[in-house]
């Protein structure tokens, strides 16, 4: 029992770490090694029953498959779409709450709250608005403002059926991409804009010459965070449109999803989330590596 | 002394995941007060061999059967075999499916659950569920009773994996509002009067519409199909060419396309979102196909009445709907759960469920002196005479979504017939084979 007094601080934290890591191991690590092993089987869903090994077949029926090309596309068409958008307007947002003197924290709340509330809540929302011939938006289009004579089916066809869901997307991230830029919008020291102000820089200037520069670490990390969730697009996909009409708004977690589990193909469903994992991990380093520079890089 | 502190409050916390993680055959240690409260919270109770046993029973009941079914039949069931306890778990029809078949794969499925008749075939293919003819010395005396129809979607590769528990099939609900303004007497008995009374309608105005539906699933074209003397597959199931895309098939599609094309059919079928008993009640919608759970859940405020499906070229055929009820193998307690079968197909449950809404199965039923009101099911009796079920195949959700595709490309016009069904033809033709 001699343990040196950093020794000892070192398996402190040790057991402190071990529930969560336990956990962690058996309800993240586990499932994810699993999944990896079925993606190369033709995966019984019967306990007991045997599973055919067939090696990338999987991986090489979703390289052909017409339908994960198609649902890739509109995974990255969301993706190009909404996170763009979202930092723009969530960047707009957080430069203008950062000037106001009163009622910040009302409006910080109040454009906070589309990220709590629930998606499973806001996509049936937003299925009613796009209804036709007789939704909300029709209704308000048609009607009140006149703006177009005949009723348009949103959810009938592609490209109207993603509006819903991309309207949707740019709403939830507003608000959590506004918080963080807010946060480091009040790192930047004062003295930097009087001294841009003194040497004649206008507003414009400013927010290109300092604050864009010394954020950019931020926005980096929310690039990447956003993109991240861009890619994982799935509850709204699966409430608004369940990938409908015909297959044409089908993004590749909900391909995945109604492979897995409507066609019990577990094998298929796991080899196209690999898939998609392997091409969010390239996409993330990449844009780590050569948008944040060296001396960022933790 | 702080460390000290840190290093026993962890070791604590290590404990009691390990305590909770043994389960009850970990001897009670000298441990401090907190592990064992954590123990005694973690820990699922294991059931004393000689206390009561639970089965369990998945259903998709609607909220007047699921208290009917609680409240009066399970504590029944209850008092006559004291020694089990029925655990009733409603869970909605789309994810029933999926997470009975998560259950299944981890080994926890339940006891008995009420399936769509057409999930059968596939969980019998699948070795999940149990012979009912094998386990039931008695099951002959229980499938003399029924219905053959119902029956018969329990049926297959020379077995019979469940019982049916109800029946349904849907018939043809009219707006008396919405006929009476547009000047018709009587509901359509043929389709061509069909077509007729769809003019009459449309004459109405704007967003008036003479018919809805939610898609071209089969559950919703298949009676046009059949009515128009067209199939799915052969009567054997094993091929799809020369049924799918024949051409009585052609035919009821292209009776839906000029429904669609002429206004007379909601858009909601194509998609996008329907409201088809608000439409329905707010007299926007004039026909509709209906089961008989219809009035209890619409409400009888509203003045409609009921007929059978117009005749086609080939009847006035409808589709099957209903539940069977089916026991898994993973099933602990399987004369238990068989002894529920028996009860909830006894005359007083058939009876009690009828009351709510869920037609019984009970041949007796459909004569006279029947003890249920045949005011309201007669038409549903009537119809299920000619009613067909769906494809009874275990790659039946596969085999549907090909041709509701089909379908709709057709309907929108997007596909000929001929390029829509001959593709989909292709496609299920493989998927009938099954691999023994």
């Amino acid at each position: 029992m001699s343990l040196s007094y950093s020794r000892r601080k070192i398996a402190t934290a040790y057991l402190f770490i071990l529930p969560g890591l336990l956990l962690f191991l058996i309800f993240v690590i586990y499932p994810i090694a699993k999944a990896f092993q079925m993606s190369f089987y033709e995966w019984n869903i019967m306990p007991g029953k045997p599973n055919e090994f067939i090696g990338l077949g999987n991986y090489i029926r979703a390289y052909n498959d017409p339908i994960v090309r198609l649902s890739l596309t509109n995974t990255i068409v969301y993706t190009i779409i909404t996170v763009p958008t979202g930092m723009i307007l969530a960047l707009l947002s957080a430069l203008l709450l950062n000037q106001i003197r009163r009622g910040k924290v009302f409006f910080r709340t109040l454009y906070y709250l589309p990220v709590i509330t629930s998606w499973v809540i806001v996509s049936f929302l937003f299925r009613y608005f796009f209804q036709s011939p007789k939704g909300i938006l029709n209704n308000l289009l048609v009607n009140t403002f006149h703006i177009i004579k005949e009723p348009i089916s949103w959810l009938q066809n592609t490209p109207t059926a993603f509006i819903p869901i991309w309207a949707l997307g740019i709403w939830k991230e507003i608000g959590w991409a506004m918080v963080i830029f807010l946060a480091a919008l009040q790192t930047i020291p004062t003295e930097l804009y009087e001294a841009a102000e003194l040497d004649g820089a206008n507003a414009w200037k400013r927010l290109i010459n300092v604050t864009l520069p010394l954020i950019r670490p931020t926005l980096v990390f929310v690039l990447v965070v956003l993109m991240i969730g861009g890619f994982n697009v799935f509850t709204s996909v699966f409430l608004i449109t369940n990938g409908g009409p015909l297959q044409r708004t089908e993004v590749i977690l909900s391909y995945m999803f109604h492979q897995a589990f409507d066609y019990l193909d577990f094998g298929y469903g796991t080899a196209i989330s690999f898939l998609l994992a392997a091409i969010i991990i390239i996409l993330s380093f990449l844009q780590i590596r050569f948008l944040r520079k060296p001396e960022e890089i933790i | 002394m702080r460390t000290k502190l840190q290093i026993i409050i962890s070791a604590l916390m290590i404990l009691s995941v390990a305590l909770a993680a043994c389960g009850p055959s970990t001897p009670a240690a000298v441990t401090p007060v907190t592990v064992i409260e954590t123990r005694e919270v973690m820990i699922t109770p294991t059931p004393a061999p000689e206390g009561p046993i639970t089965i369990t029973f998945w259903h998709i009941y609607s909220e007047a059967e699921m208290n009917m079914l609680e409240d009066t039949l399970i504590p029944k069931f209850e008092a006559e075999h004291p020694n089990v306890k029925v655990q009733s778990v409603q869970i909605p029809y789309a994810e029933f499916r999926r997470k009975l078949l998560t259950a299944i794969s981890g080994g926890t499925a339940p006891d008995l659950i009420r399936s769509d008749i057409i999930w059968v075939p596939e969980f019998a293919y699948m070795g999940a569920t149990v012979a009912l003819d094998e386990l039931m010395p008695d099951f002959e005396q229980y499938a003399n009773s029924v219905f053959e129809g119902p029956l018969a979607t329990n049926f297959f590769n020379g077995h019979y994996y469940g019982l049916p528990l109800d029946t349904n099939n849907r018939v043809l609900v009219y707006n008396k509002d919405m006929f009476k303004a547009a000047g018709i007497e009587a509901p359509p008995t043929t389709l061509d009067e069909f077509l007729a009374d769809c003019e009459k309608i449309k004459q109405l105005g704007e967003g008036k519409y003479c018919y809805a539906d939610y898609g071209t699933y089969a559950w919703a074209v298949n009676p046009f199909i059949w009515s128009f003397g067209g199939d799915i597959t052969d009567p054997n199931y094993t091929v799809s060419t020369g049924y799918l895309n024949g051409p009585n098939t052609r035919a009821a599609y292209e009776f839906l396309k000029k429904l669609v094309d002429e206004g007379y059919m909601h858009p909601g079928i194509l998609g996008g979102g329907l409201d088809a008993w608000g439409g329905f009640g707010n007299d926007e919608i004039a026909m509709i196909l209906e089961g008989p759970w219809f009035p209890t859940i619409f409400g009888t405020e509203k003045d409609y009445g009921f007929a059978l499906m117009p005749a086609g070229p080939g009847g006035h055929i409808s589709v099957v709907g209903g539940e069977d009820i089916v026991m898994f193998q993973q099933s602990q307690h399987k004369e238990e759960a068989a002894d529920f079968i028996r009860f909830i197909l006894s005359e007083d449950s058939q009876v009690a469920m009828a009351s709510v809404g869920q037609m019984p199965v009970l041949k007796t039923f459909a004569e006279p002196g029947s003890p249920i009101d045949l005011d309201f099911y007669g038409i549903f009796f009537e119809q299920a005479k000619t009613a067909r079920a769906r494809t009874p195949h275990p790659n039946f959700t596969k085999i549907e979504a090909i041709y509701q595709n089909a379908g709709l490309a057709y309907l929108r016009g997007e596909q000929s017939f001929e390029e829509a069904f001959n593709a989909a033809v292709a496609q299920i033709d493989p998927l009938l084979k099954l691999e023994p």
